[in-house]
């Protein structure tokens, strides 16, 4: 059985898993990196957002093999302190209700902004397109994004 | 005077009734100095060093609670808001009330959230007044501290063991609003900080040592029951450790989910079932049962005039059928708890929001008594009334039996949660009114057709209030009209039923509003004068078990009109329509939506609402609940549950679409100012959407819309 490694929130991790198992299960059942949530396994909620080499990508569509040799990024990697000024901005704007699916949109948020600093609503509506809120978050998403636009390096 | 070995008997509203015990010496958690701990009632405890601990005797699923019952008690005890850790309470004898739902949590636990700081503040008073040998009135408190004559300051950690020997007083007096400091102020979510680092345990987020995973496979018909099967395939996937029978259908139990889920997977191909009785319902059978009870026998639940005379001698009588479908929670953490059962005990983690009923019903399952079972809340990754099953709890509770060893987290996948809800029924409602010759409405008849929810919360039995509970928005409609006749028929169907939030107010306000529309269109009125003259020039009212301030509605249903800007000239294309209701008679909303519609695509741009709900604990999560409520109501507008061959033809939310940010209206919320008892804010916002904005619809297309949900080519 191979073995696969990558790095997690800058750690080198080597697994020892199947290939096709996805990256969300590998990071909540194998490392303990609850943040990313479980929430459709079919790649339409976003609540399982992370970075892989800075792309937000859908970790539950994301196998192993594929991850393996890259960096990945999760919700508990993004800031040391909650000091990442998406955290900030959702602080901010005290977006969360429930904050089950906060977790993929603050990654979300944070690739998008990263790739462009000042989005437009269009761009805003296109980053969460897969994303669902059952809470219905979304105005204080849209708020906290631009509160945050132009702070993301 | 009372002794220490009194007890503060506080009660909230019906059921939710709580003891607080008063613990001096006993109770101290691990590592706590118990004398120096000061520990008053069930809510509350003041360590040494001024921190304070607040258990919450609700649930948190995201309507606020774990921020707004925090609120209460800080305030009347002036406590430092930066110095208090929140925690949830496990149902047991100090917290027998536990179950989270109806817009309740507020209005039906502030009190006793209120009296227990009151009562700590007397008695911190107390203490510091004895050490100073001052009179307690001479003493006041503030951001944790006590104050008194000649700049005297005491922190309440240093306090806290003499104020434990104290007498807890009886009636302790409670603050007037104006004193109010952190009650009216915003106050951002408590939990924000551990949601936005994804530190914030969830249900599925348990980890506990040696714990295992498991997928249940489950018949897609309900009632239904595996035949043949063989575990072999699910035991040759690698992590998976048993493969056990429960009475809800075959748990793979693994080290991993994907282990579980493959192993499900793997099984799932060998497996033969017995469908049983609900093998063939379907969608359009039920419709056409719905459809022959509209004009068949029925439960009356409100009759008013005669409205079989008055329809007759009308001038003009308007018919017109509703329809709104099934409905899934969909909430975005599906289903799971994590239960660990040994000889002598259990423990599970569950997200319930009837914690109480959970605890009873998995004790049952596993032959324990209550109080074997310790029963632990996480929080909850979306509730809207779906976690008021016990369905979920008991399950795992059973598998861990089933497993033995370690605790397993029993985990729901998207199609499993879809499919085994507790749904929403679909209803058919016919609605007449009768008009005169000089254009008043004399009569209205709305009957409603559909199976009862309420059957899911009896045993199956039919309760006495059954017709009511399920004309909710229909019976209380708050229009003066000379001849009402407001009734039920139910019609049987093989579905699991739930709660939902906005329950059966949502259909039955949908139909409502929008026939009133209909009727006000077609004597050529004003839909917003129409309504006002209706509510007319009445105090408070009485409908069955229901009473409603009419002039709080017109009030509510004037200032969302306005801020809307009822009545002005709007582009091409755009209309505004309207909605309100007085929710179970004590909290007033209304709602105006502006949409339009080009080249048939429905945009829908904005919603105004005005709500009169009491005093406001906290301002950001009461337009945390309107946002949300609005987001709920408005998904439904799209979505449907629909059955075929007995199963649900719907298995994810590729096909149960929820509102999605692009789709998302902005909302305006306007509060209306009250000194009256908070009265709830989770659901009245939910079921004005859909006839607000099908009343714009009409407005801006002479197109009316009565039918849930709107699939494409409707309009």
């Amino acid at each position: 059985m191979p073995t696969y490694q990558l790095t997690v929130n800058g750690r080198a991790r080597t697994l020892d898993a199947d290939a096709d198992t996805p990256l969300l299960w590998i990071l909540r059942d194998t490392l303990g990196l609850t943040g990313t949530k479980f929430g459709c396994g079919q790649g339409v909620c976003g609540a399982c957002t992370v970075h892989l080499d800075g792309q937000a990508v859908k970790s539950c569509q994301t196998s192993l093999k594929e991850a393996a040799g890259h960096s990945v990024i999760t919700v508990e990697g993004l800031s040391k302190d909650g000091s990442h000024p998406v955290q900030k901005a959702w602080i901010a704007e005290d977006v969360a209700q429930c904050g089950y699916c906060q977790p993929g949109m603050i990654m979300t948020a944070a690739a998008l902004l990263k790739r462009k600093a000042h989005p437009m609503d269009a761009d805003i509506d296109e980053a969460f397109a897969d994303h669902v809120c059952r809470c219905g978050t979304y105005p204080r998403i849209r708020k906290a994004v631009k509160r945050a636009a132009g702070g993301v390096k | 005077m009372t002794s220490r070995r009194d007890f503060l008997k506080v009660t909230g509203a019906a059921g939710t009734g709580l003891m607080l015990g008063l613990y001096l010496e006993a109770k101290p958690r691990p590592g706590e100095a118990a004398k120096a701990t000061f520990r008053p009632n069930a809510f509350l405890a003041i360590r040494p060093d001024g921190t304070a601990q607040i258990t919450v005797p609700k649930v948190e699923m995201g309507q606020g609670v774990r921020t707004a019952l925090p609120l209460a008690l800080a305030e009347e005890l002036d406590l430092d808001w930066s110095k208090i850790e929140v925690v949830n309470a496990n149902p047991g004898p100090d917290f027998k009330g536990m179950q989270t739902g109806g817009s309740t949590s507020v209005s039906g636990t502030w009190n006793s959230l209120r009296k227990a700081g009151a009562a700590a503040r007397e008695m911190l008073k107390a203490a510091a007044a004895a050490q100073w040998n001052v009179a307690t009135d001479q003493c006041r408190t503030e951001q944790g501290f006590v104050l008194g004559p000649g700049g005297k300051k005491l922190g309440y950690g240093a306090l806290a063991e003499a104020a434990a020997r104290l007498p807890v007083p009886k009636d302790p007096p409670l603050k007037k609003p104006a004193d109010y400091r952190l009650l009216g102020q915003r106050t951002p979510r408590f939990d924000g900080p551990a949601i936005v680092t994804g530190k914030a345990i969830f249900g599925l987020d348990v980890r506990r040592p040696g714990q295992c995973f498991a997928a249940v496979l489950r018949c897609p018909v309900p009632g239904g029951k595996p035949r043949t099967w063989d575990e072999a395939k699910a035991k040759a996937v690698r992590g998976v450790k048993a493969v056990v029978e429960v009475p809800t259908g075959i748990a793979v139990v693994a080290e991993s989910t994907w282990a579980a889920f493959k192993g499900r997977e793997a099984l799932a191909a060998t497996i033969t079932w017995d469908e049983g009785q609900a093998r063939d319902f379907n969608s359009s059978t039920l419709e056409a049962k719905m459809r022959a009870a509209l004009t068949g026998p029925a439960d009356d639940v409100r009759r008013e005039g005669d409205v079989g005379k008055a329809l007759k001698a009308a001038a003009k009588v308007l018919e017109a059928e509703y329809s709104f479908p099934y409905q899934a929670h969909a909430t975005v953490e599906p289903m799971n708890t994590t239960a660990l059962a040994t000889a002598d005990g259990a423990e599970m983690w569950a997200g319930s929001q009837s914690a109480n009923r959970a605890q009873e019903r998995a004790a049952a399952a596993l032959g324990l008594k209550p109080e074997q079972l310790k029963v632990n809340v996480p929080l909850i990754g979306g509730g809207f009334g779906r976690r008021l099953g016990t369905d979920f709890s008991t399950e795992a509770a059973q598998v861990a039996k089933a497993a033995g060893g370690g605790p397993v987290q029993v985990v729901w996948d998207r199609e499993d949660d879809i499919r085994h809800d507790l749904f929403h029924p679909a209803t058919l409602h016919r609605l007449r009114a009768g008009l005169d010759g000089s254009g008043a409405l004399t009569a209205w008849a709305h009957r409603i057709a559909g199976p009862a929810v309420l059957r899911s919360w009896t045993g199956g039995q039919k309760a006495p209030s059954q017709a009511a509970t399920e004309s909710n928005g229909a019976y209380d409609i708050p229009y003066a009209i000379p001849a009402i006749a407001v009734d039920f028929a139910e019609v049987e169907a093989p579905t699991p039923l739930g709660w939902w939030r906005g329950i059966e107010i949502v259909p039955n306000v949908f139909a409502r509003e929008c026939f009133l529309d209909e009727v006000a269109h077609t004597l050529g009125k004003d839909p917003l004068r129409f309504r006002l003259d209706l509510l007319g020039d009445r105090g408070t009212v009485k409908f069955g078990r229901e009473t409603a301030d009419i002039r709080r509605l017109k009030k509510v249903l004037e200032v969302a009109a306005a801020k809307a800007g009822w009545g002005r000239k709007l582009p091409a294309g755009h209309g505004l329509g309207l909605a309100c209701h007085a929710y179970d008679g004590r909290t007033y909303a209304a709602e105006v939506a502006e949409v339009s519609v080009v080249k048939g695509r429905l945009r829908i741009h904005k919603v105004t609402c005005a709500v009169d709900c009491g005093l406001v604990v906290n301002p950001a999560g009461l337009e945390a609940q309107v946002e949300g409520g609005i987001a709920f109501g408005l998904s439904a507008l799209f979505s449907q549950i629909t059955w075929d061959k007995g199963r649900t033809v719907q298995t994810g939310y590729h096909d149960f679409p929820v509102l999605r940010l692009a789709d998302m209206p902005a909302i305006e919320t306007h509060v209306i100012p009250s000194a009256e008892a908070p009265s709830g804010m989770g659901e009245p916002p939910v079921p004005l959407a859909i006839p607000a904005v099908l009343n714009a619809v009409f407005a801006a297309t002479g197109k009316r819309i009565r039918k849930v949900p709107l699939e494409g080519g409707q309009i």
